[in-house]
């Protein structure tokens, strides 16, 4: 207890140097506000790169031959589309963007626990982004050898960059994992010692809960991706034959760079270590989307979240869970075929926490006074396409029904609306919510519905017909669909259909873009916390908050963070920070 | 108000969908093996989700019409509801279990193949199939991937005695026997395929370095597409062979024309006279040249070999050239030195010697004279 | 357990520790999954390799006095690193005390532990290269990924042990210079001792996998 304290007030006593220089200001800025935005705006621009990348895919599948996109760019463009979108987009948007803004303001800290390692896990992060980009000046372009990086194709002729791309995409891997572990380090020290008095972990608002876990898998599942990583590089670099067998390609067997054949090695061992990285890192994704879901509707449904304990542990469920059901994404890949009952029952296990986290934002709405705002329309939005995404989630972990849709467009759709228009749908309203808190400013709130509809639209008229596409065998990874005879004409009017929808999908989401950039210059003057919402962040003296976020003394926590629509109360809401004699009626807080 | 409509619209237009998809053929392909238990697995939890979706999904849009703020509307106080929640763990852990105890019911069905199940051998390389049988003693000779080479594509060890029967189908098309279960092995030479039937419903990759099985049971006669459905490299798409499904006595009537190792010119004695080990037909179609060049002028991933050899063609740089000999030799060590116009550069370097190399371009020259 | 969950929820913070103490037992387990991934596949592969794996006894021999001495060398190396972790224990407890000599000593004393080590590693991966023949993509004693294993993993070990006594010397010098004298009771040095310690740790794994088995 000592020590804590003396961090506290250790911390508290210090008159905080405000940084003048545009340079520290800006760019080497240790402020976890403006690391956040710094974060916000990398990955939003690496993510318009994937945009434009899938345009290209689907501009070759819709019509094939017409924008002479040869097999070499397609595969590429897979490749980077995926690696962008999973990594560079979205953990980096939904740790580094959302959570450096949110856990020190919501949980009433002064900032990151290690400002500085803060500032580097971004600098970290735009190296690895640097490196990204920079494959495609290399010999041979880019890998293409889809998102998963499997050997042994992804070293061998006959993948595009098979001798440099890889190895600039593992470096820039493993920069990610070092400036993801950066930031990691920080949320979760955060998280867990440096809270506001009275802010209990259950007093925790589910968000802070949500990006808390979500680093924790992070940190244990990257491992995993890294170490795969290093033996690929050795592979490719030193001739090691760790996922390398014996292999006789074109007419001869394979050698190394030393000129020796590869020997004994096994593929199988890296699909193991990438999906135990892998499919943690959907959680990595999906639970902080969860979290501003849950802030969003409680607090634009003026009523506090259904259930927030069993929230709590659903989420802690999901976490532990995670970790032991990667192998459902290997079901046909040839491991021995008795782990397949294993990895299918846990795998239908984890669908059970997940659903009550739907049903528990689907109960907040009974009974509540819902404002449909913008970021309203983005969370209900949300639960829309997570249910379906859930729901196909119980096609693919069920082993035997998992054989005859694995690696069809299903999982393709699957996996798109989970992890492609979900996590927009959230983010988009997560930053709707919280664009005043950062600029002072509303968005607008036309381009937003207007962006909104579009990309909801886009998700039903893509993904529902991909998942009939995958019931039908047609395969994902193809370059085209000419000439097959079990799929029938009307696929390709399907795919020409499915292309002009995502064309358009991909426009409007430079709307977004857009409305953030115009809002930011122009956006409506708000006063402090316009939505008139609970939590701490919202609580500060100036808005948007200033360097230290609390000038004086740290709030103190009083209540948890769902006190809307009090019995009694004179408003609808009473903020974290009220003590509870100030409300006598409705001062019940609940713990 | 509105927009609660509209997103039950939405949820009623994903029920229809079902309807238009089976319609324009966005389902399940004639099924054709004995996997329809996998069908019925899926519609299930089709038909289950479904009715979650479409419930869940109104419900949504009822909340968001019923509780809309309106003046002086307040929403209820309420923290939670044990009772409810637990009801619900309830209902989902049974929907979970009803999928579940079906779904694995059928997965223990496709891991365990019956007795007496036909054994066949597929092999994946890039970008082609070929199969292999037992032959009479019904056991697989021994095979290291040490073995393979040009003149022994599927790489037998030639000192096994199992090995001299095994009958070795050097082409993509494999002959079953209808309503006999097929227990297939799956072997990979180079990269990571996937043996896929869409009709049979069933998949499995092919992993180098490790054997893979998948059974079936083939029962209505037809001819079906192979497809590969893990991506293999840059012709993964046009990786595709065919099954033909026909009765006992023309599936023994194509068995016996097949040739046993011990027939394939690795086994004949060294003094023989046919010198000439491997023809150049037979090493085009040994390392897979034929999947993308054709040798009947119809149009594929390269260009055909038909009537190519002394031709007069355009470069993609716009160059013209002269298919001599010396071309043909130069386009299978470095391919994409000199790539044809409106042909990609994805041809990899096939590294032959000499006599290989003449065998081929000689080949590819007689495809010229014959067809004159 | 409800009073174990409100325990753990309470004020503030939830271990009763210093930040830097508490982010580097987190970094510690996230470091636990790299080399608890690198054993593990090197056991996956181990026992699905074809070919037979070296005899380690043979391997990591050293020639003494006419006869082969098995596991010598790594015997000599793990009892330095073990009780480089006793002089660090050491430091610790003089740290607690605020004996900023002794402190500074016995983590020197350390340091000099972790160069002895990782000289020797150097010299048995000098020894296993141009005397033995190892490479990352063959051996004459068996399985070619024994090579590459080896060299893989305990790189990466020694790798760690470098930044520890970078680290270490760092925090050692300053210590000495007495820069944490008025503001801080010497918390670094537990946090660097927490570090050298898990380098250790992770250590008698290795040795038990690679050299025993």
């Amino acid at each position: 207890m000592q020590d804590a304290e003396l961090n506290q007030t250790f911390y508290e006593g210090q008159t905080i140097h405000h940084p003048k220089s545009w340079l520290t200001k800006y760019v080497f800025s240790q402020d976890h506000k403006t690391v956040a935005i710094q974060y916000f705006s990398l990955s939003l621009l690496t993510g318009v790169v994937g945009v434009i990348l899938s345009m290209v895919m689907r501009l070759q599948l819709g019509f094939p031959g017409l924008f002479d996109i040869s097999p070499d760019t397609y595969y590429q463009s897979i490749t980077m589309h995926g690696m962008i979108m999973v990594i560079y987009l979205l953990t980096a948007i939904l740790l580094g963007g959302f959570g450096n803004f949110l856990i020190p303001l919501m949980l009433g800290a002064r900032d990151m626990a290690f400002p500085f390692v803060n500032m580097m896990s971004v600098h970290f992060y735009a190296l690895s982004v640097i490196l990204l980009f920079a494959s495609y000046l290399v010999p041979g372009g880019p890998t293409g050898a889809g998102w998963t990086l499997y050997p042994p194709q992804v070293l061998l002729p006959g993948t595009p960059g098979y001798d440099w791309g890889i190895v600039m995409m593992i470096l820039s891997i493993a920069v990610f994992i070092i400036a993801f572990t950066m930031g990691g380090l920080n949320y979760v020290t955060t998280v867990l010692q440096s809270r506001a008095r009275g802010m209990t972990l259950m007093r925790m608002p589910l968000v802070i809960w949500c990006i808390f876990l979500a680093t924790v898998i992070g940190l244990l599942a990257f491992p995993a991706l890294l170490v795969a990583g290093i033996m690929l590089l050795l592979d490719r670099l030193i001739g090691s034959s760790f996922f390398m067998p014996d292999i006789f390609q074109f007419g001869q067997h394979v050698t190394n760079v030393f000129g020796t054949e590869y020997e004994g090695g096994s593929p199988l061992l890296f699909q193991h270590l990438f999906w135990f990285f892998g499919h943690p890192e959907v959680y990595i994704v999906a639970l902080p989307m969860f979290g501003i879901v849950s802030e969003l509707i409680s607090c634009h449904a003026r009523k506090n979240i259904f259930g927030y304990k069993m929230m709590v542990w659903a989420l802690i469920a999901i976490t532990a869970v995670s970790f032991i059901v990667w192998a459902h994404h290997m079901f046909v890949a040839g491991m021995n075929p008795v782990l397949g009952f294993f990895f299918a029952t846990t795998t239908l296990i984890i669908a059970i926490p997940t659903a009550i986290k739907v049903y528990n934002w689907v109960l907040t709405l009974w009974k509540a006074d819902i404002h449909m705002t913008v970021p309203m329309y983005y969370a209900v939005g949300f639960i829309f396409t997570f249910i379906i995404g859930g729901l196909g989630g119980l096609f693919l972990g069920n082993v035997s029904v998992d054989v005859e849709l694995s690696d069809t467009y299903f999982v393709v759709g699957h996996f798109h609306v989970v992890m492609g228009i979900s996590p927009i749908l959230a983010l988009c309203g997560g930053v709707h919510h919280w664009f005043p808190l950062i600029t002072g400013r509303t968005m607008n709130n036309f381009l937003g519905k207007i962006h909104f509809w579009g990309t909801f639209a886009g998700a039903y008229l893509i993904y529902i017909p991909m998942h009939y596409l995958g019931l039908g065998g047609v395969l994902r990874r193809y370059y085209d669909f000419k000439g097959l005879a079990y799929v029938s004409d009307s696929l390709h009017d399907m795919n020409v259909f499915i292309t002009l929808a995502s064309i358009v999908v991909g426009l409007i989401q430079f709307l977004f873009l857009f409305n953030i950039v115009w809002s930011y210059f122009k956006g409506k003057k708000v006063e402090k916390n316009p939505w008139k919402a609970t939590t701490l962040e919202w609580q500060t003296t100036t808005m948007p908050p200033g360097h230290g976020n609390w000038p004086n003394k740290l709030p103190t926590v009083h209540r948890w963070p769902y006190d809307y629509s009090v019995p009694g109360a004179s408003e609808d809401y009473i903020p974290q920070n009220v003590p509870l004699e100030a409300e006598t009626e409705g001062g019940s807080s609940h713990e | 108000m509105a927009a609660s409509i509209v997103f039950a619209l939405f949820t009623i237009m994903v029920v229809f969908f079902n309807y238009y998809s089976i319609e324009n053929q966005f389902w399940f392909p004639e099924l054709a093996s004995n996997w329809g238990d996998m069908d019925t697995a899926t519609l299930m939890t089709l038909i289950i989700s479904g009715v979650v979706f479409v419930v869940l999904s109104l419900f949504i849009c009822y909340c968001l019409i019923r509780f809309r703020h309106r003046e002086n509307s307040k929403a209820e106080y309420q923290i939670g509801n044990n009772k409810v929640e637990g009801w619900l763990i309830a209902l989902t852990t049974i929907g979970v279990i009803a999928l579940l105890a079906p779904g694995l019911m059928v997965y223990s069905q496709l891991i365990n193949e019956p007795e007496d199940s036909l054994r066949i051998e597929a092999i994946g390389e890039q970008w082609t199939w070929s199969f292999r049988l037992p032959g009479a003693d019904n056991t697989f000779g021994k095979t290291n991937p040490k073995h393979f080479g040009i003149k022994n594509s599927f790489g037998l060890d030639p000192d096994d005695k199992y090995a001299q029967d095994d009958i070795l189908i050097q082409s993509s098309t494999l002959h079953l026997p209808v309503n006999q279960p097929i227990a297939l092995s799956l072997r990979s030479k180079d990269v990571l395929h996937d043996f896929y039937v869409p009709q049979f419903r069933v998949k499995m990759d092919l992993v180098p370095g490790q054997l893979t099985n998948l059974w079936f049971e083939p029962n209505v006669e037809g001819e079906y597409e192979i497809l590969c459905a893990e991506y293999c490299g840059l012709q993964h798409t046009y990786m595709r062979g065919l099954v033909v499904v026909e009765s006992e006595e023309k599936y023994k009537q194509w068995l016996s024309e097949q040739i046993i190792f011990a027939n394939t010119s690795l086994n004949l004695p060294p003094d023989a006279d046919k010198q000439e080990i491997v023809s150049g037909e037979m090493l085009s179609i040994r390392l897979g040249c034929t999947a993308c060049h054709s040798i009947d002028g119809s149009n594929g991933i390269g260009p055909s070999w038909k009537g190519v050899a002394g031709e007069e063609r355009t470069l993609s740089n716009g160059e013209k050239v002269i298919a001599d000999h010396y071309y043909l030799e130069e386009s299978i060590v470095s391919p994409n030195s000199k790539v044809l116009q409106d042909y990609p550069p994805i041809m990899p370097s096939y590294g032959l010697s000499h006599e290989e190399l003449d065998q081929i371009v000689e080949y590819i020259e007689t495809l010229n004279e014959t067809n004159e | 357990m409800n009073d174990l969950v409100k325990d753990w929820s309470s004020d503030v913070s939830t271990f009763k520790i210093r930040w830097s103490k508490a982010m580097m037992w987190i970094f510690l387990i996230s470091d636990t999954f790299i080399f608890g991934t690198f054993l593990i596949s090197y056991m996956a592969i181990r026992l699905t390799v074809v070919d037979s794996w070296p005899d380690t006894s043979q391997v990591f021999a050293l020639h003494v006095g006419g006869t082969d001495v098995p596991l010598l060398l790594i015997a000599i190396m793990t009892f330095i690193l073990i009780s480089s972790s006793g002089t660090m224990a050491i430091a610790v407890n003089a740290a607690n005390k605020k004996d900023k000599r002794k402190t500074g000593i016995f983590m020197l004393l350390t340091v000099l532990g972790g160069i002895a080590f990782v000289s020797m590693q150097a010299f048995e991966w000098t020894k296993l290269i141009v005397d033995e023949g190892i490479r990352p993509w063959g051996n004459d004693f068996g399985a070619q990924q024994f090579g590459s294993f080896f060299f893989m993993i305990t790189g990466f070990h020694g790798l760690h042990v470098l930044i520890g006594v970078i680290y270490l010397s760092i925090v050692s010098k300053r210590v000495l210079a007495g820069r944490y004298d008025g503001i801080d009771d010497y918390q670094i040095v537990e946090v660097a001792g927490l570090y050298w310690h898990f380098v250790d740790l992770v250590w008698v794994f290795i040795f038990a996998f690679f050299y025993l088995w």
